[in-house]
């Protein structure tokens, strides 16, 4: 696998790592603004931010400030119609535009919560929770969990080396079922989609195939560079079973058929000696 | 955890990068045992990462600025016997050691600093300490003998 590029995000919702912040409801009725609102937001935090970027978003900040004083021309038009709406996503706490720069220190924890022994944790997101989100935010809260993660992992480690305990370990186990919460989520929508598109269930192609010596399994698909009857180590393979194979067939399942019926043979039998010394003992179930 | 392996196409010349959504790659930053440079920083790393992709990780999801990356696998113990004296492997893992860029420096916080903790109302911990204090007054001496031990005296 490459890593050569990761799509990042800007916008870290920090304070959501767990449990939503309830309001799911509002969005639905915000949501046709909002794209729109969130952009002028942005560029309204981008003004009220104090500037304390590095040298490399020198550039950005430029050009933040650019759209800003482009914004404050449209503003007095735009004002008056849109300060309602923009005060009612005052209110909305999944919008974040503040970016993170803390760098290495992202890999510890907050510094007050440095010696506890105790921290405090919200519930994991369940599926159902996640399923009211949109794939943007599903994706931002999996680096977002992806973080906290590591910090967790960083302190395991440094507390399993210091010879003591881990404040609050039960935060990991939080963590993963939300990160397994979300990928199952984030898979239900690609199957959904495929299914609409290509009408495949399967993310990955297949077929069920034999085998010379008539088992029967899953052959996964994947791609070659060549057609299949220039592939000398493909073409040599035989997915059919040939018609003398079937004695033999026949008698692996007799095989099977006859261990199977010797262990429950065996098992009735030890449990029979066991009643008969001790006859009051619990039967166990099945 | 079972998050699914991505099925990249075959590459082509010519064909955009390879992307990861979702990586499911967690780092440990961990206290290096030997001393390292300021600006050296360790990590563990899952086995199958390279240093090209330490690199963009910590760049795209951390904006930390990485100089270098060196990495090795730390060979774990297989010394271990259970109780059919079989041997027991602890797990490989990579190690990274990734230098940083721009005179940036790092250095391990403690992560475990000493606080005065007041124990909780009614905790045993609380009762313990409660008790030991009690007991350590009942075993001092009279203060009005002045210091007379106590078999002097009628």
């Amino acid at each position: 696998m490459y890593f050569r590029n990761i799509i990042i995000l800007k916008a870290t919702p920090e304070k959501c790592i767990l449990g939503n912040t309830g309001n799911n409801t509002s969005k639905m009725a915000v949501s046709l603004f909002s794209g729109r609102i969130l952009t002028l937001c942005k560029q309204f935090q981008n003004v009220f931010r104090i500037s304390s970027a590095v040298k490399v978003q020198h550039c950005a900040q430029n050009l933040t400030r650019y759209q800003s004083s482009h914004f404050s021309e449209k503003s007095s038009l735009v004002a008056s119609s849109w300060s309602l709406s923009i005060s009612l996503v005052g209110q909305y706490r999944a919008v974040h535009t503040t970016i993170s720069r803390r760098g290495l220190e992202e890999f510890f924890d907050l510094p007050e919560n440095w010696g506890e022994s105790t921290v405090k944790s919200g519930a994991p997101w369940t599926a159902k929770q996640l399923r009211t989100k949109n794939s943007e935010d599903l994706h931002k809260l999996w680096y977002v969990l992806l973080k906290e993660r590591n910090m967790l992992l960083t302190l395991e480690q440094e507390a399993r080396r210091q010879r003591l305990q881990m404040p609050s370990p039960e935060r990991l186990r939080k963590i993963e079922r939300s990160m397994t919460r979300l990928e199952t989520v984030v898979n239900e929508r690609e199957t959904a989609l495929r299914l609409l598109q290509t009408g495949q269930e399967k993310s990955r192609p297949g077929a069920w195939r034999r085998t010379l010596f008539g088992y029967v399994y899953w052959r996964r698909f994947r791609e070659y560079a060549i057609p299949w009857y220039m592939n000398r180590r493909y073409t040599r393979k035989k997915f059919f079973t040939p018609p003398f194979v079937q004695p033999y067939i026949r008698l692996r399942i007799e095989k099977h058929m006859r261990k199977k019926s010797r262990e429950q043979r065996m098992k009735r039998q030890s449990l029979a000696k066991l009643k008969e010394r001790f006859p009051h003992m619990k039967v166990p179930a099945a | 955890m079972p998050v699914a392996r991505m099925l990249h196409s075959v590459y082509q010349l010519g064909n955009p990068q390879l992307r990861i959504f979702r990586p499911n790659w967690f780092l440990t930053l961990v206290r290096p045992g030997k001393e390292q440079p300021p600006d050296t920083v360790q990590f563990r790393v899952p086995i199958e990462m390279t240093k090209y992709d330490i690199k963009n990780y910590l760049e795209k999801i951390y904006n930390v600025p990485v100089g270098a990356v060196r990495t090795r696998i730390q060979f774990g113990s297989n010394k271990k016997r259970n109780h059919l004296n079989q041997r027991v492997k602890t797990p490989d893992y990579k190690v990274a050691y990734v230098q940083l860029a721009q005179g940036q420096t790092f250095s391990f916080p403690n992560l475990f600093p000493e606080k005065d903790r007041v124990p909780e109302e009614g905790s045993l911990e609380e009762i313990q300490d409660k008790f030991m204090e009690d007991e350590k007054q009942r075993q001092k001496l009279d203060p009005r003998r002045g210091g007379v031990t106590e078999w002097f005296g009628l």
